[in-house]
């Protein structure tokens, strides 16, 4: 009898020592923790239509917003909007506050260097609009002009390096303060994606805004916070899947207005 | 949670962070000066002017202790243009911040009338002193010395709150720290740094107010 206590008692000591190893040698992934609490976290975007927007009820909707939703719909875990301005996209996910950014976020080396791309899901250009009435034909025409862009976009990695010398470049904190300074003349033009771009256009007709320079074409994927690998891997097994069952270009085709260009994968 | 911090990146763009802090400095200190000289005189005019005026200025203070400082802003910024008054983002925030200050200050400064005492006044103007001599001598003076501290600090509250002047594209501290950190993506680098300079500009900020009121109120009265 007291043999077989000993017995028991070395066996829980081993099976107990086993599972303290195992924890120290893999701390549990974010992937996991998502599964476990069935719960993820996306940070959006909804200033920047049309990939996220609040609709008239103030939900989020757009793009971005019906990827996030299948996307976590499709992980089996409910979905929690974070809703952060352009420039709180990277510093919300370095700081814990989502799992996972899905606000259109153009792919380049700088952005790489703080946080993990997944796989393209969707393509943009950045372009420079302004009144009819604007003489705007050539970059070089940019000179003396004043020029609205938003912060933490991919119109201020791209366009303060097109723009020749003698550009004033004015910052705004959002989407909504550039257009707004657009309209009201504090700028004589603005740089966004060709989509916000048609969106404030439509909306205000009577001030005949027009396309005028083309500043980039990029791709845009869902960042994860440096890492993150396991829930990296997933989201590009899902963007895979979606890609070729025709889920993303129905999605990209609603909100756009256009075909979703065929997306490169790294 | 595991984060690397590389505060290297911070030292690298110093000029553009100092360059920042002094207009956040400039804009606090010229707001609080010409926000003063508002505040004094509509805190005449709600002591002693008609009553239309009385009632004026008891609006324009109500209005603007009642409504967010970022909509004040935005009104200024946007709407001016569309009357045919071009300001840039920094004399946009200027006049945000001095008609912001001017109403509290108005409040303050009302405050610090209705402490002087009746008799004082009527002695004054026994004495010969016209209504305004009365108004500078008697009241403004002790006055200010009774509401300095309120006033210095409401005036820090303002040099805090033009952090959201960034929204109109003036470049002060917080718009060069949010253009740092959407570039270098080292947002807390960078905010850490903003949030001790603006800590640093506060104390200093009071230690300098705090030798006003010594010079003035204290070493002025003795000699």
């Amino acid at each position: 009898m007291s043999t077989c206590l000993k017995h028991l008692g070395m066996a829980m000591l081993a099976a107990a020592s086993v599972m303290v190893t195992a924890q120290t040698a893999s701390a549990e992934s974010t992937l996991d923790k998502i599964l476990s609490a069935k719960k993820i976290r996306v940070a959006i975007d909804v200033a920047n239509p049309p990939f996220g927007v609040l609709d008239k009820s103030g939900q989020p909707d757009g793009s971005d917003v019906a990827v996030a939703r299948q996307l976590a719909k499709d992980l089996g875990a409910e979905i929690e909007f974070v809703q952060v301005p352009s420039t709180g996209r990277i510093p919300a996910l370095l700081a814990g506050r989502a799992d996972v950014t899905i606000a259109s976020i153009s792919v380049t080396t700088d952005r790489a260097k703080a946080v993990m791309y997944c796989n393209p899901n969707g393509a943009l250009s950045i372009t420079i609009f302004a009144p009819q009435s604007v003489k705007l034909k050539t970059p070089a025409d940019l000179v003396g002009k004043r020029v609205g862009i938003t912060r933490a976009t991919l119109e201020e990695a791209t366009v303060p390096k097109m723009a020749p010398e003698g550009t004033k470049i004015v910052w705004f904190d959002d989407l909504a303060s550039t257009v707004q300074a657009l309209l009201s003349g504090q700028v004589d033009a603005a740089a966004m994606t060709a989509f916000a771009e048609k969106t404030v256009a439509d909306a205000n007709p009577g001030k005949h805004l027009e396309n005028k320079l083309l500043v980039t074409t990029a791709f845009y994927g869902p960042i994860v916070r440096p890492g993150d690998f396991e829930l990296r891997q997933w989201i590009n097994t899902w963007i895979f899947i979606n890609t070729n069952n025709g889920t993303l270009a129905a999605i990209y085709k609603k909100y756009t207005g256009i075909d979703l260009p065929p997306l490169p994968t790294f | 949670m595991h984060y690397a911090f590389h505060f290297n990146v911070v030292w690298d763009h110093w000029r553009e962070l100092a360059e920042g802090a002094l207009l956040t400095i400039r804009l606090s200190a010229l707001a609080m000066m010409i926000g003063l000289v508002v505040a004094t005189v509509c805190a005449y005019g709600k002591a002693a002017g008609p009553s239309a005026i009385r009632w004026a200025i008891a609006a324009y203070v109500e209005l603007i202790r009642n409504t967010p400082f970022l909509v004040q802003i935005f009104i200024i910024y946007f709407s001016l243009p569309a009357l045919g008054i071009s300001v840039d983002a920094n004399e946009a925030a200027l006049a945000a911040m001095v008609v912001n200050f001017g109403a509290y200050g108005t409040e303050i400064l009302r405050a610090g009338i209705e402490s002087i005492g009746h008799g004082q006044i009527d002695a004054a103007r026994a004495l010969g002193l016209t209504r305004l001599q009365t108004f500078r001598y008697v009241v403004l003076f002790p006055a200010l010395k009774t509401v300095f501290p309120a006033l210095a600090s409401q005036f820090i509250l303002l040099m805090l709150a033009s952090s959201v002047v960034s929204a109109i594209s003036a470049v002060e501290l917080t718009a060069i720290t949010n253009s740092l950190q959407s570039t270098t993506f080292r947002p807390f680098e960078f905010y850490f740094v903003a949030t001790g300079l603006y800590l640093g500009m506060a104390l200093g900020f009071r230690a300098v107010l705090g030798g006003v009121y010594w010079m003035v109120f204290v070493r002025g009265q003795r000699s």
